[in-house]
């Protein structure tokens, strides 16, 4: 399938060449993280009890970024027509241009929280959970995503509907990426229970996620 | 052609319009009833007291909340795979109700929370699964009010409508899978209702008077939305003359003469 | 590509249900452990919780132990195999008494005893007319959670607590 490789390696450089790349997601993620602790005061072991869902909500909101130019930019220069046409089966280049964009915004997020896991005073361990979880559990929100921008392409301002639409259907990938991070914190909560269910939701999006949004992009050209 | 394209449309118009009064009339004497006997004539729980007279309104509302997403999916269904003419209309429809419905269930759900729990809100799986299907809901709305084009709007929330279809066995079956603070089912369980009659005969009325009232309402709003996108139509072959016909018209397409009871029979 | 559409088609479906499949069996692997809303008593006594770290704490109030003092109101937590006093100062919920589920949030203080800042009430899935309950223990046939048709199952904590023990060690494993 190298018609899949080359359009991989063409999101790839789009995201990274335009607009200043990964590196905004990262930016908004760390003001994200910066702002809680002005909101809740910097109260270092409330912090480090709730920095695993701090992390997770920021790295939620981070990744719905981007997403509303994900089939915007190619329907508004026409390529999304070709992708349409095109004999590649439509939920495979969806697919791909997820993990595409999930590769440009989402792993900066997950290489990065790390790095601001120390401003919420967290332990190694407790980190270490959080960066295992999110691997585990952004392409989920990225897939998911995928639906609601494929769902608002033809929509001028469609970036906040967007939130709405998608928002409530990364509950599930939410509470168990956090409950599953927060194992690391008490060590009375099993973490292979919630993280199996984490990486079940993330296949599930990867099948669920891509058909949908073939479907809606289908419907929205004809 | 568009007279024709409207004909199943027209054929539903004359369908409710003999049907509802029918449908108005038992919703009235199902409510009457229903209340009657759950407010008045039902006994005292053992344990809650008076507060249990909440349950018959707040049951009723949480099982016709699923009930109109289900109706919205059955649609949704319906426009993507079938291409009924009027599927698309009866999703539309049943949105707000549905929305309506959700957001009552929980406010009668919270009433009856404070005294018995002894708190408003608590975030366990079913509390929280249901007010995710109150925001996919207004979600759903949302994008029915954004996107211009009916048609393309049907097709659209009809994805996103199935894709949160998932939420309902969560919602049904979050008792059982998790322990929640919310008590397990008491009516639609195995080994049978663990309810005396003279409790359950005024629930299951209840039941029946607001599942009258639901499609009352969601007649009556399809009925009005067939009328918009009738008006929609006329108003734009005004204003462009022979060329907005083509692509105004309701989605319409002259189908067999049955498919027409089609969505009475999907939503009794 | 050699494949047809119709091939390239299948295979897709196909690999959708593969990844579907290794995700039903993940969530089976995990359903092999249940998630909590709250823990009893016995998990708490296994785990040995550090003084002073939140958790929920479910179970039934015990038989006679509940013992109020003006506004605080000592009571026993038990789910038959572990039992835990607790504290609490505030208003209870209509349904807090003697046998009823009860989910509490508090900590465990160095003298042992739990102290909730909020409880809750559980209540379970039986309805009961009260006159009927009234007439049952006026005979002496009234017994919670016995062989009373109409009591089957309650009340819910009681089973699910029991559940829950067996397993506790499964999750320490993990």
């Amino acid at each position: 399938m190298s018609t899949l490789g080359s359009l991989f390696v063409r999101e790839m450089r789009l995201a990274i060449r335009v607009g200043g790349g990964a590196w905004m997601g990262v930016l908004f993620f760390l003001c994200v993280i910066v702002v809680v602790p002005f909101g809740i005061g910097p109260d270092l072991n409330l912090l480090s009890r709730i920095g695993p869902a701090i992390l997770w909500i920021g790295a939620l909101l981070a990744s719905l970024l981007g997403l509303d130019r994900l089939f915007q930019a190619d329907r508004d220069d026409g390529s999304l027509d070709l992708l349409l046409m095109g004999d590649t089966p439509l939920e495979l280049v969806v697919l791909t241009k997820c993990l595409a964009h999930w590769a440009a915004s989402g792993l900066p997020l997950v290489i990065s929280a790390p790095v601001f896991s120390l401003f919420l005073n967290m332990d190694p361990l407790a980190t270490a959970a959080l960066t295992a979880t999110l691997v585990a559990g952004t392409p989920a929100l990225t897939l998911i995503g995928g639906i609601g921008a494929a769902l608002t392409v033809s929509l001028r301002r469609g970036g906040l509907l967007l939130a709405i639409l998608v928002l409530p259907l990364t509950i599930p990938v939410l509470i168990f990426g956090v409950s599953a991070a927060n194992a690391a914190l008490d060590y009375s909560l099993p973490f292979a229970t919630p993280f199996a269910i984490l990486c079940a939701l993330t296949l599930i999006s990867a099948v669920v996620g891509p058909f949908a949004a073939a479907a809606a992009l289908r419907f929205s050209s004809d | 052609m568009a007279l024709i394209d409207l004909a199943n449309p027209t054929r539903f118009l004359r369908l409710t319009d003999r049907l509802l009064p029918w449908l108005v009339g038992a919703t009235v004497v199902t409510m009457v009833a229903g209340l009657y006997l759950s407010l008045y004539a039902s006994p005292e729980d053992y344990q809650q007291g008076a507060t249990v007279r909440i349950m018959y309104i707040h049951v009723p509302f949480a099982w016709l909340a699923m009930f109109a997403y289900t109706v919205m999916a059955l649609a949704s269904l319906g426009t993507l795979v079938w291409k009924h003419p009027l599927s698309d209309v009866s999703a539309k429809a049943a949105a707000p109700i549905g929305a309506a419905f959700t957001f009552l269930c929980l406010v009668t759900g919270s009433l009856w929370g404070k005294p018995m729990w002894g708190t408003w809100w608590v975030w366990d799986a079913r509390l929280t699964s249901v007010l995710v299907l109150f925001i996919m809901y207004l979600g759903i709305i949302a994008l029915w009010r954004t996107i211009e084009d009916p048609i393309r709007a049907g097709k659209a929330v009809a994805v996103l409508t199935l894709v949160g279809y998932l939420n309902v066995p969560i919602i049904k079956f979050s008792v059982d899978w998790w322990n929640t603070l919310h008590q397990p089912a008491s009516i639609m369980r195995m080994d049978g209702p663990s309810m005396p009659p003279s409790m359950l005969v005024p629930l299951l009325v209840m039941a029946l008077a607001f599942t009258f009232l639901f499609m009352t309402l969601h007649f009556m709003t399809m009925r009005s939305e067939i009328l918009r996108r009738r008006i929609r139509t006329m108003r734009q072959r005004e204003a462009s003359g022979a060329a907005g016909v083509a692509t105004a018209t309701t989605g319409a397409r002259p189908g067999p003469a049955h498919s027409d009871t089609k969505p009475a029979e999907a939503h009794s | 590509m050699a494949m047809t559409r119709k091939q390239r088609r299948l295979s897709m479906i196909g690999g959708a249900g593969a990844v579907l499949a290794v995700a039903a069996g993940l969530i089976l692997y995990a359903l092999k452990d249940e998630i909590v809303f709250f823990q009893s008593p016995s998990d708490v006594a296994e785990h040995t919780v550090p003084h002073g770290q939140r958790i929920r704490l479910g179970g039934l109030v015990k038989d006679g132990s509940i013992d109020r003092q003006g506004e605080t109101v000592r009571f026993v937590v038990t789910d038959g195999a572990a039992d835990l006093s607790a504290t609490y100062t505030g208003i209870l919920p209509d349904l807090f008494r003697e046998g009823q589920g009860v989910v509490a949030e508090g900590t465990v203080g160095n003298d042992g005893i739990f102290h909730a800042d909020t409880v809750l009430a559980k209540h379970d899935e039986n309805y009961m007319p009260k006159e009927v309950v009234e007439a049952l223990k006026a005979r002496g046939e009234w017994q919670m959670g016995a062989d009373n048709p109409a009591a089957k199952g309650a009340p819910a904590a009681d089973k699910t607590s029991q559940a829950e023990t067996p397993s506790a060690p499964a999750s320490r494993t993990n």
